[in-house]
């Protein structure tokens, strides 16, 4: 992957369809086919898996991630491309931590 | 420096709340922080993910150990709200309810 600046738009199409793994600050694990992102950084994932320690909730079709919580998404294989992308969303302004810092 | 995040001017891509609007008085399962657990109709959302829900079971899940064993003694209770406000940023994940898997 090149190191060059891109539109959030071209980084939408290319990350889009790609098998993902969010990682949220409460240890828990989701795990699918990423359908779907925002700049607040809601997620839609297809084929969801959830993973706390072991497999717990298998959902199917597609699950909604809410952003900029205090949780904190990594995202799995695409951190090199929101290196390139980012480094924090927008504030919403309701909370202190309301921006992600991408791994 | 990005300043705002640039909406695609063709929607090629779907936000993840538009699709959540395909959820509208549907069932949905809602898993927020705090080991809560929603079952309800929706019925209304927001951008913040302030949703109006209906016909709702709230379920709150606890782990207790036990100091001796170290067995996690997991309870849960349930219990039924006609209509409810969530505040969005009490969250997480939002789906179509469980399936069997």
């Amino acid at each position: 992957m090149s190191l060059r600046k891109q539109t959030p738009s071209d980084f939408l199409k290319q990350i889009i369809g790609r098998p993902v793994v969010v990682k949220l600050n409460s240890g828990v694990d989701y795990r699918g086919v990423l359908a779907c992102l925002d700049g607040y950084m809601n997620i839609a994932i297809e084929q969801t898996e959830e993973y706390v320690n072991g497999q717990l909730k298998n959902k199917y079709g597609d699950a909604f991630l809410r952003g900029n919580n205090d949780t904190r998404h990594a995202l799995y294989p695409v951190c090199d491309l929101i290196s390139n992308f980012c480094t924090s969303a927008p504030r919403r302004g309701k909370s202190s931590e309301d921006h992600f810092e991408f791994i | 420096k990005v300043d705002e995040r640039e909406q695609p001017t063709t929607n090629t891509v779907e936000e993840p709340l538009d699709l959540i609007r395909l959820s509208l008085d549907e069932r949905i399962y809602v898993k927020m922080r705090n080991d809560r657990e929603l079952r309800g109709r929706l019925h209304a959302y927001d951008q913040h993910l302030n949703m109006i829900l209906g016909d709702v079971e709230e379920t709150v899940t606890t782990v207790e150990i036990d100091e001796e064993t170290y067995e996690e003694l997991y309870k849960s209770t349930k219990r039924n709200i006609p209509m409810l406000f969530v505040r969005g940023d009490g969250v997480v994940l939002v789906a179509p309810p469980l399936r069997v898997g």
